[in-house]
């Protein structure tokens, strides 16, 4: 198969014809070609098995021509939100923060709190979207019921995953020495490091890291000495020994890639979220295009519908799936796509939300279940001198010493990220700072330059992951009453924030004062322009807070039947050939960002999947 | 450039304001027209940069035609008007950062000042605001008058990242590890 094959522009007739008329089965169907799904697909074509991906969305950024015309829906967007490059496919609906705001949108939010996270479906998935923070889940994330009594444990641990770990940093492509990541119980095996150099910290993690290294907190009756070190980072650096750093994907008819120069290092352009122009940070297009080309097969626009299943033995037979032309209208063709064995790839709420519409939730109500987030709160404040604001990668680095520790038992942990983009997360800088220096100081002239050339620079911000637990009450299902444009359930979401968070919450806010206090920044936290976060309230306090994207649980793994919907290889307890992968499968969060974790997983799932179809 | 519009770029430079005689031949080459200039002088007065750093951005046209646009008509030329009767040196006191009795006459007036903070907007974030409502009713109001990015360049071309020390975000990248480099300005 070539190239042509991958995208819907191309294929023909002819193929769509044969393909639908069942005179082909595959090895395996896998449904999204976000990350987990392209991790599964380029290993098991590269084995020498047949691959059908279907992705609900369009392959708009498959071409770098494509990808460049998303970099101009971003230039012009009112606002710069993490969907603003990418906007929504109207048969393949997805959620926007914008309608956490307005209360409308794909989520029907049951509450009591909203959930403040989005995604994306197109192919490539949120990764064209994701900061691109790779650190790996702490040895205890995996034990959180046996260390600490609250949450799960999960059916595998950290060493198990250790190999994958590793394997999933060299195919995302992440930066990061491991000299500066081996602590809180993080082991490495003997002689590794990651493919590439850590990415450089910027001046302003230069700035904080002299202000608040070795400085001591308390938790739990527990010392910690905080230190602002680099996050490992899916963002291409100067590599190790011999590896080749990934740039841009550029899939032309003509075979042509034009710009697979690009991006071969990142270039600081300051917007790794909503879209990195010269796609030096990883997205899943990019493993896609390594997957052996000869036995793979993608279709874009098919929404995958309705699950097949042998009503007696559990035995998946076939995914439906409605193929559409047209982003805009409802208009589609049905089809049957059928294989030995099926990959559930959509994400965490499509995942859950697909086989609830199949009639699949099983018995124990576990799907759907456990619906997680890091709620996460912004702190931000001005520096008493510059920190070169608004340059570089829009984080570079971050405090985590306070992401595990014996407090765990009490409260949530969590993790600091340091911003290197100013208050444009949390305000909408620099445009709202120059609206409030001439509509609301009335500045103009050398006075106003003056004052935005002495303000902007200096402006800090800090976002806190916040660790949640699994928990029943908070879950996806569907309601035969809200529908999207194709038939399709949208999701209802119920979503509660516990006091288990919120106090976790807490002790963050008080560790951050303490912090912007020792390095002299003057909070300017929730004052202005932050009002339309939602709100949690917490022993007389109020959180501001937002989502960070990192939906899980939703199909967590465990060790029976009896309560998880997986196993720990992600194979169905109820459906012996289904598999659902990504942060669905997660039974704990940590204070991870999900995608590292979930793209190991996805590849130990890979290699039990080979081994069992080779059989 | 044509013989007719080295023609007009001396006229023009005929028509100057004072207080830049000292090289009025270069003025007289570097003159589009006469009310592109005033512009330009409008915006340096209003923004604090430079007519130069203002005509670098090359978006000079792209906003007067804008304005054209979405104002009623005769508003940009009042504007114009109203910014050369200013007293002599109001633009010198306000590049020095002198707070300007000349300002308060363009940007306390009701008709005049709204849009003039429009065009600061306009330089500073390559963004149109929408006017007030109470605006529209008095002065009139245009259906192009809806708050939204004005173009890509002109998001690029923003002074605001200028002004930061920074570049626009998603473009003109700076380069590998630039992030890590003292800002200009910072001792040690």
């Amino acid at each position: 198969m070539t190239a042509e094959h991958m995208t819907a522009e191309h294929m023909t007739a002819e193929h769509m014809t044969a393909e639908h008329n069942g005179d082909r089965t595959y090895d395996v169907v896998v449904v999204g070609a976000g990350v987990a799904g392209a991790l599964i697909a380029k290993r098991l074509t590269h084995a020498g098995f047949q691959v059908l991906v279907l992705e609900a969305g369009p392959s708009t950024a498959w071409t770098f021509d494509g990808y460049t015309e998303h970099l101009d829906e971003f230039y012009t967007a009112a606002s710069k939100g993490p969907e603003s490059a990418w906007p929504p496919a109207g048969n393949a609906p997805q959620p926007d923060t914008a309608d956490v705001r307005s209360g409308g949108g794909y989520f029907v939010q049951r509450g009591p709190n909203k959930y403040g996270s989005s995604y994306t479906r197109l192919l490539g998935g949120s990764t064209l979207h994701w900061l691109g923070v790779c650190l790996r889940m702490l040895p205890e994330d995996f034990e959180l019921r046996s260390r600490y009594g609250v949450g799960r444990d999960w059916p595998l641990g950290y060493d198990e995953l250790e190999p994958y770990y590793r394997e999933a940093e060299w195919e995302i492509g992440v930066s990061a020495d491991v000299a500066e990541q081996e602590h809180l119980g993080i082991r490495f095996s003997g002689g590794y490091d990651y493919p590439m150099r850590r990415v450089p910290p910027s001046y302003s993690d230069q700035v904080l890291g002299a202000a608040v290294d070795g400085m001591e907190v308390t938790l739990g009756g527990e010392p910690f000495a905080l230190k602002v070190r680099n996050y490992p980072a899916g963002r291409n650096s100067i590599p190790r020994g011999d590896y080749q750093p990934v740039g841009a994907v550029d899939e032309r008819g003509d075979g042509q890639a034009l710009a697979a120069d690009l991006g071969q290092r990142c270039a600081g352009n300051t917007a790794c979220t909503p879209i990195c122009p010269i796609q030096a940070k990883y997205n899943a297009q990019k493993t896609l295009a390594q997957a052996d080309r000869g036995n793979l097969r993608v279709i874009d626009k098919a929404v995958v519908s309705k699950i097949l299943v042998d009503p007696v033995s559990g035995v998946v037979t076939g995914v439906e799936y409605q193929r559409y032309q047209d982003p805009g209208s409802p208009r589609h063709t049905r089809h049957t796509a059928r294989a030995r064995g099926y990959v559930l790839a959509a994400h965490a709420v499509e995942n859950a939300k697909l086989m609830l519409a199949s009639g699949l939730g099983g018995a124990n109500a576990a799907l759907g279940a456990g619906l997680m987030d890091h709620p996460a709160l912004y702190a931000w404040g001005l520096s008493p001198s510059s920190v070169g604001a608004f340059r570089g990668p829009l984080s570079t680095a971050g405090i985590d010493d306070l992401r595990g520790g014996s407090f765990r038992g009490a409260h949530a942990a969590f993790r600091f990220d340091i911003g290197n983009d100013g208050w444009r997360a949390t305000t909408g800088a620099p445009d709202t700072t120059v609206a409030a220096a001439v509509t609301g100081q009335g500045l103009f002239g050398a006075s106003l330059r003056g004052h935005l050339e002495a303000t902007l620079p200096r402006q800090v911000r800090f976002s806190v992951a916040v660790e949640q637990l699994w928990s029943s009450a908070n879950r996806v299902t569907i309601d035969p009453r809200y529908i999207d444009p194709l038939g399709n359930p949208r999701p209802v979401i119920n979503y509660h924030i516990d006091d288990y968070t919120l106090a976790g919450m807490a002790a963050a806010t008080d560790v951050y004062k303490q912090m912007f206090s020792r390095a002299g920044i003057e909070d300017a936290t929730d004052s202005g322009n932050s009002g339309w976060f939602p709100s949690a309230g917490y022993n007389g306090r109020v959180f501001h807070y937002h989502g960070m994207g990192h939906f899980a649980g939703t199909h967590a793994m465990g060790i029976s039947a009896a309560d998880s919907v997986i196993d720990a290889d992600q194979r169905s307890w109820a459906h012996p050939n289904l598999f659902l992968v990504g942060s669905g499968s997660f039974p704990t969060m940590g204070t991870s960002n999900p995608t590292l974790t979930l793209a190991a997983l996805s590849l130990r799932t890979a290699e039990k999947m080979i081994k069992e179809l080779g059989r | 450039m044509s013989r007719a519009d080295q023609t007009r770029g001396q006229l023009d430079g005929g028509h100057h304001r004072g207080g830049r005689s000292a090289a009025p031949v270069l003025d007289a080459v570097s003159v589009r027209d006469e009310r592109t200039d005033r512009f330009v002088e409008l915006s340096a007065f209003l923004t604090g940069y430079g007519r130069v750093e203002l005509t670098g951005t090359g978006l000079t046209g792209l906003y007067l035609q804008t304005l054209d646009a979405v104002l009623p008509a005769g508003v940009v030329d009042e504007l114009l008007d109203a910014h050369r009767r200013l007293p002599a040196g109001a633009n010198g006191a306000a590049n020095a950062g002198r707070d300007v009795a000349g300002g308060a006459l363009i940007l306390d007036d009701p008709k005049l000042g709204p849009v003039a903070r429009n065009v600061i907007l306009l330089w500073y974030c390559g963004t149109w605001t929408a006017l007030s409502e109470a605006w529209r009713a008095a002065y009139g109001s245009s259906p192009l008058d809806a708050s939204r990015v004005v173009s890509a360049e002109a998001y690029q071309g923003a002074l605001q990242w200028a002004a930061a020390g920074a570049h626009p975000a998603g473009a003109r990248q700076q380069g590998f590890g630039a992030w890590s480099l003292t800002p200009e300005g910072v001792s040690g």
